[in-house]
């Protein structure tokens, strides 16, 4: 009945082996194209400069006012598909979140996911390079 | 069935010191999947346990991905990124009426100045819209944790949808949700320093939990094993695998006493707060030390019966009934000087249960 939690991941992480098929995620990008007719909108980040993109199944969360440029904030489901398109994500929600606030955004994943890998060491959690340093800034 | 306490109460903290612990008190805020997954109370169930720390009521902030609306409440799913609960959030009936007065009101309000019941319609009318959420919204619950039809859910004491634009409250959710973990819930339950005592403040709230184990395993076994009368040395049995499993734990102890001091000592609190409780009581004060049980005793029983039989007749005590002070001067002539009010109670509660009298006011009782 209830669906089931999405976990926080990057753009970049996503076409990686890090997201399964199927998996529920929520993620966040610039909406730099977007199609009514076929609904599909694309997400795009940056990572150590180089672009990522995303393909995004809007169907679910039509109709929205779309500002190419923005920042969304997306949660839905990750279907890989083995052509040229990479990843689609199905979305569920999407909101408009312009001027957040993209480092400290980052940075509280981060913190957040140091913590859940502390918690637990015997889970094979992303091995991101965790920074205890946050804790005495805070 | 034999009084097992390995594992019974050992690994969680014992029921009357719970208020003790502010994480009891307050609405949690806890990761999703941590309310899914702690463990409910064995000694009282309604309460769960994260490590050490007993709780019930819990503060989550998520998304809202599944709604469910009916005539009296919402039942929303909330996802966090680590699990996803059902919230259950009643409507209040005071919202239901406000259809037809939100058109009346004066959309500038300037001209007027300060008009308290155009205020108050607003006000109403903001709480309301407050609580009206879509899929994608971000929801904010505080409540009760409950386990119904195995699955584990919200009651909402205070729901709404909190208003996002930028992320802000999310990331900060975010990070500080480790604080607290790291802060407070990962920290095992600490007792408050006990200056009362003449012992460390480690050794005494020790003691204490020892002391609760231990009239809890007398009075299962008095129960169980319908125990009218005993010695001391009858259940002395009881406590010794309590004290050898807290000498295998290695506290902080006095170092030196013997095994038997540290069982006699135990023993002598026990049957005190026992006593106390009212749960069993010397019938003679003689230097054989027998205590009676005071469910068990029929001999009581019959005197109390008596007592209200007789009385009752009388007209003064016809129609009320007989308070208990009365009852308890009555039984002690024809009983036992020695009985206390408190076990008083406890036998009247006891046969009042078992419907053979019945109490008129709180402090009356009565025969049919």
């Amino acid at each position: 009945m209830l669906p089931p939690p999405a976990v926080f991941h990057f753009l970049w992480e996503i076409s990686t082996d890090l997201v399964k098929d199927g998996a529920s995620v929520r993620t966040y990008g610039r909406l730099i194209s977007y199609e009514p007719e076929e609904s599909k909108a694309i997400l795009s980040g940056q990572q150590s400069s180089a672009q990522y993109n995303m393909s995004v199944q809007t169907t679910l969360v039509e109709p929205f006012q779309p500002t190419l440029g923005a920042q969304y904030f997306v949660l839905g489901e990750i279907e890989k598909t083995d052509g040229l398109s990479g990843a689609i994500l199905h979305a569920r929600t999407l909101s408009n979140v312009d001027g957040v606030d993209l480092t400290l955004l980052q940075k509280a994943i981060m913190e957040q996911r140091c913590f859940f890998k502390e918690r637990l060491p015997e889970m094979n959690v992303q091995a991101f390079n965790c920074k205890p340093s946050y804790m005495k800034n805070l | 069935m034999a009084v097992n306490l390995g594992d019974a109460d050992a690994d969680e903290l014992p029921s009357m010191l719970w208020g003790l612990d502010p994480v009891y008190s307050a609405y949690s805020k806890l990761y999703i999947t941590d309310i899914l997954q702690m463990k409910e109370s064995r000694q009282v169930p309604g309460v769960y346990f994260y490590k050490t720390h007993p709780l019930f009521q819990v503060d989550v902030l998520g998304t809202v991905v599944y709604k469910r609306e009916r005539d009296d409440f919402y039942c929303y799913g909330v996802d966090d990124s680590t699990g996803v609960i059902s919230c259950l959030c009643w409507k209040d009936e005071k919202w239901s009426d406000q259809g037809e007065s939100s058109k009346c009101r004066d959309p500038s309000g300037s001209s007027r100045g300060f008009n308290i019941e155009d205020e108050l319609k607003r006000l109403k009318e903001a709480e309301r819209k407050s609580t009206m959420l879509e899929i994608g919204d971000l929801l904010r619950v505080r409540g009760t944790v409950k386990t119904s039809r195995d699955a584990r859910e919200i009651r909402a004491n205070c729901f709404y949808k909190v208003n996002d634009p930028v992320m802000a409250v999310q990331i900060l959710h975010m990070l500080e949700m480790p604080q607290l973990y790291r802060k407070c819930y990962d920290q095992p339950f600490q007792m408050p320093k006990d200056d009362l005592g003449g012992t460390e403040a480690g050794g005494s709230s020790h003691f204490h939990r020892l002391l609760s184990r231990s009239v809890l395993a007398l009075k299962e076994f008095l129960l169980e094993k319908e125990v009218a009368r005993f010695r001391p040395y009858d259940v002395e049995f009881l406590l010794h695998p309590l004290i050898q499993s807290c000498s295998a734990e290695q506290e902080s102890d006095q170092p030196g006493t013997s095994f038997a001091t540290q069982i006699r000592k135990l023993l002598k609190e026990t049957l005190s707060v026992l006593q106390d409780e009212g749960q069993i009581f010397r019938k003679i004060r003689t230097a054989d030390e027998v205590y009676n049980v005071t469910e068990q005793d029929k001999d009581l029983h019959t005197a109390i019966k008596d007592v209200l039989r007789e009385d009752t007749k009388r007209e003064k005590y016809a129609e009320k009934g007989c308070h208990v002070l009365h009852i308890l001067s009555s039984v002690r002539q024809r009983y036992s000087q020695n009985l206390s009010r408190e076990v008083l109670e406890v036998a009247l509660t006891f046969l009042e249960c078992n419907s053979d009298i019945i109490s008129t006011t709180e402090a009356h009782y009565t025969v049919l």
